[in-house]
């Protein structure tokens, strides 16, 4: 046995028992007949066709939407501070970094619960508008836009960090060359930062996408429910219904999803080189 | 570059400052709210007061779950680094040939939902027949977190000069003693921010644990759990005591590592 | 063109022109500011104080992407997305020049550079360390500048190919007429190259001339010693024409002594020092012990202690020194054959 290997291997037994083998357990429950708790039974595919009668594409689809537009917004809002960060903060970096950090060690809920304390009626925000300037509005809480927010807060640091590595990886001196042999900021940028820093663009927009699909919180807490996730349909399956195999069924579709987009684009990237370059 | 400067560098910065203000938003609005003598939140606050952080700390029921959640956050990391750091070895250090499948493997479980994972776990312990508790919770924190310590560890790791180790075995060192002596003291660093790492990301941890931990609470689902049934002013403090005490920890460390680099290091360069 | 910078840490109150059409090569250990100077001239970065004029006219406020002026860079910083031709082809890329007419330009400097036309399509990647510095040369002339600037392009190359290389460059040079300035932390790479040398030292230009002008008449230590070795003694002078140096017991004479000379040093190259005879054929004369010999291709040197201080002596290998180590030995010079320098 190589020595890379054996000292992977306790890694590996973990990975085996604690993520391959649930998951293949998933894909086996989606096959048992409704409602039962058991592994062995004859394998069915009702579960699949109820869920084709069912309502749940729209589920899927409040889903995949709430993560496209999640992505596409943090896209925007991370890339001039992935940039900063590398090129402007200078020693103040590590500072900055940290403070992006810190919230990420906090359950999610409770800082959705903070926003619900900023947006609720006679809460930070309209509570100071209302008693400094006499506006009174209705609060934004439980709508869309609520939940977007919510979902933008929670999952920034996702797209910033490989984002950061990205730009990190792009030489200031290839940079300079391209400007000094006469293209704009907008040439410079498009013809060499970007794809140059295009790895660890794809892994934000990855990290950031497949996470926003699996969220509940955001919509839970922030949208009282008012627009239901996929995985909102799931955990009501496996909880309330007692459903297991519709749960099954339910998340193995999603996971379909998932795999495809990080096996198509995990195959194309040398972690190495992302990583190993500082 | 030139035109970094000026207009474009003033507009990054202020850019970047707005996004770390609305990051913080929800961190002071839970700090308000802890400081309010009534019952119910309104704003501006009619009167101040600590009352709740008093009863909120006396509380038998909140130091049942803090200890829950300590529990399972130091078991979590105290496997998590020991998985991590061989993990981290074989991701970094080691050219074998099963290596590049092997990192996009331990790349999987963080590029997963995690409330799916949760539920999946949930299924599995159940087909496996095993009671759920703060040790399932463990677990199911394990597969998750030691990947992301893999990660942190390995940066660590890219850095390392192999050579140092070959250096220290040619001056007569066992293999053990090589480890001893070098790698382990030299990945230090990587090691203690990946246990870092590994604690906080356990004790913020909300997904994993509600589907997992059974009849023990740890901290973020026992907030959950009153939020979802109405709203009590414990919340805020907990919520808001978690928070400092990840700034607290972080901060707190980071400030060590500079210290011990200054120390250490002395104009190492220029 | 001319140039004053404030009081700047890395660049301090420069005052040079540089002629159209020139080779002009810039020396200095590492920190001497040289980067920073070629930076500021290129206009990657600013001046904090002073003028950059090109031509008469005032620069310093055109960007480095509309400056007429090229880089390459240590790094050469290719693109390492790009193939070959298409790093050529940038700077006619960004100007909107169509495909066919930059294929044939990239295909001409290719040529020119004796880049083999198979290596349009390949990845820069994939090219050995002497054919990415020709992509990157090439893809700076592409550019069409008015002068070119190189920032220590050679540093990372083998000995051999590096000597090619120089050469080459000088070739280029003469082939295209254009102004170069070049950076160097060696002396012997700007001999071979410059028209004219300017060497620094903590961020001001010390001496600037020709190479044979820095050679024979270096006017400080520091000139004098970043040529290689060469034998310093710390001297004064002593009421008439004797030298008295703390170093050896001994008066010493030195050729023409400057009329304000107080205290300095004597710098003796190595190839004018000779092993004597007889104390009357030099005339100055000190007697020492042989210490070692190395073997440096062509030339032989020796070391000879005299005291606590070591002379550096140089032959050609036809006429070496036959003796023996730790013998005792005359060594000598003549006063022409010195040059007296300031602190």
């Amino acid at each position: 046995m190589s020595q890379g290997l054996r000292n992977a291997l306790p890694m590996l037994v973990l990975l085996a028992i604690g993520f391959a083998a649930p998951l293949l357990a998933v894909i086996d429950f989606s096959f048992m007949p409704e409602r039962t708790f058991s592994l062995f039974q004859e394998p069915t595919l009702e579960n699949y066709r109820a869920i084709l009668r069912s309502t749940s594409y729209i589920s899927f689809l409040w889903s995949l939407g709430l993560a496209v537009v999640t992505t596409i917004i943090l896209a925007l809002i991370c890339y001039p501070i992935a940039y900063g960060l590398v090129r402007l903060a200078g020693p103040w970096s590590m500072v900055l970094t940290l403070l992006f950090t810190i919230p990420l060690f906090v359950s999610e809920n409770v800082r959705l619960y903070g926003w619900v304390l900023f947006l609720i009626k006679n809460g930070v925000l309209l509570g100071t508008l209302k008693s400094l300037f006499g506006i009174e509005l209705s609060s934004m809480l439980f709508t869309l836009p609520a939940i977007i927010l919510g979902m933008v807060y929670v999952y920034l640091p996702f797209m910033l960090f490989p984002m950061t590595l990205g730009i990190a990886m792009v030489p200031n001196e290839t940079r300079e060359a391209a400007y000094d042999l006469g293209a704009s900021r907008w040439q410079v940028f498009r013809e060499v930062e970007l794809p140059l820093a295009m790895p660890g663009i794809v892994i934000g927009f990855l990290l950031t996408f497949v996470l926003a699909v699996g969220a509940i919180a955001e919509a839970k807490v922030m949208g009282g429910q008012r627009i239901i996730p996929i995985v909102h349909d799931i955990e009501i399956a496996f909880t309330y219904a007692q459903n297991w195999p519709l749960g099954s069924a339910l998340a193995v579709l999603l996971m379909f999803v998932v795999a495809f987009l990080v096996i198509l684009v995990l195959r194309r990237f040398d972690l190495d080189q992302i990583m190993g370059k500082r | 570059m030139e035109a970094d400067r000026g207009a474009m560098r003033s507009l990054i910065l202020a850019w970047t400052a707005a996004v770390i203000v609305f990051l913080y938003v929800p961190a002071v609005c839970l700090a308000l709210a802890s400081l309010t003598a009534s019952r119910y939140f309104t704003f501006p606050i009619p009167r101040w007061g600590t009352e709740w952080w008093g009863k909120t700390l006396a509380s038998f029921e909140i130091h049942q779950i803090l200890s829950t959640s300590i529990a399972i956050a130091s078991a979590v990391t105290v496997i998590a680094v020991i998985l991590a750091f061989f993990g981290a070895l074989a991701f970094a250090r080691y050219d074998w040939k099963g290596r590049s499948l092997y990192q996009k493997l331990v790349l999987l479980p963080i590029f997963f939902p995690q409330s799916v994972l949760g539920l999946a776990l949930l299924l599995w312990f159940n087909a496996l027949g095993l009671p759920l508790s703060w040790k399932t919770a463990v677990f199911a924190h394990l597969v998750w977190i030691a990947p992301v310590a893999t990660l942190v560890i390995a940066i660590q790791v890219y850095s390392f000069d192999p050579a140092l180790e070959e250096a220290a075995f040619d001056l007569g060192a066992s293999r053990l003693q090589v480890f001893r002596e070098i790698t382990f003291p030299v990945l230090l660093p990587g090691i203690f921010s990946g246990a870092l790492f590994a604690f906080l990301l356990s004790w913020g941890n909300f997904p994993l644990s509600l589907y997992t931990t059974g009849a023990d609470s740890a901290v973020p689902e026992y907030l959950y759990a009153k939020m979802v049934a109405g709203y009590t002013p414990g919340v805020p403090v907990l919520g808001t005591l978690s928070t400092v005490g990840a700034a607290i920890l972080l901060l707190g460390f980071w400030s060590l590592i500079t210290l011990m680099r200054r120390g250490s290091l002395p104009r190492s360069e220029k | 063109m001319s140039k004053v910078f404030g009081p700047l840490t890395a660049v301090d109150r420069i005052d040079l022109k540089i002629m159209e059409g020139e080779f002009f090569t810039i020396v200095g250990p590492s920190g001497s500011g040289k980067t920073t100077l070629v930076r500021i001239l290129a206009g990657m970065e600013t001046a904090s104080s002073g003028d950059i004029r090109l031509r008469g006219k005032r620069i310093n406020d055109i960007p480095a992407n509309r400056r007429p002026t090229c880089m390459v860079f240590q790094s050469l910083a290719l693109f390492p997305h790009r193939s070959v031709g298409d790093n050529i082809e940038f700077s006619l890329k960004i100007r909107g020049i169509d495909r066919s007419t930059r294929r044939a330009r990239a295909l001409e400097l290719m040529q020119q550079l004796r880049l083999p036309e198979g290596y349009y399509g390949r990845s820069v990647q994939k090219c050995s360390g002497g054919e990415r510095q020709r992509v990157a040369l090439a893809r700076a002339l592409a550019f069409d500048p008015e002068i070119l600037f190189f920032d220590e392009p050679l540093s990372a190359i083998d000995y051999k190919l590096r000597k090619t290389l120089e050469k080459e460059l000088k070739d280029i040079h003469r082939e295209t007429g254009k102004t170069f300035v070049y950076i160097t932390h060696s002396l012997e790479e700007a001999m071979v190259m410059s028209d004219r040398i300017g060497v620094m030292r903590a961020g001001r230009l010390v001496q600037v001339g020709t190479p044979h002008e820095i050679y024979t008449a270096p006017n400080s230590r520091f000139v004098s010693e970043f040529m290689g070795d060469v034998n310093v003694l710390p001297v004064r002078l002593d009421g008439g024409h004797a030298l008295i140096s703390s170093a050896v017991p001994a008066d010493l004479r030195a050729g023409a002594i400057p009329a304000d000379f107080r205290e300095g040093f004597l710098v003796i190259r190595p190839e004018f020092m000779r092993f004597l005879a007889s104390p009357t054929e030099a005339e100055n004369v000190l007697s020492g012990r042989l210490y070692n010999e190395y073997v440096l291709g062509s030339r032989i040197q020796y070391q000879v202690r005299v005291g606590d201080h070591v002379f550096v002596v140089e032959k050609l290998r036809q006429q070496a020194f036959k003796g023996q180590l730790d013998e005792e030995v005359l060594i000598g010079w003549d006063g022409r054959d010195s040059i007296l320098v300031g602190p």
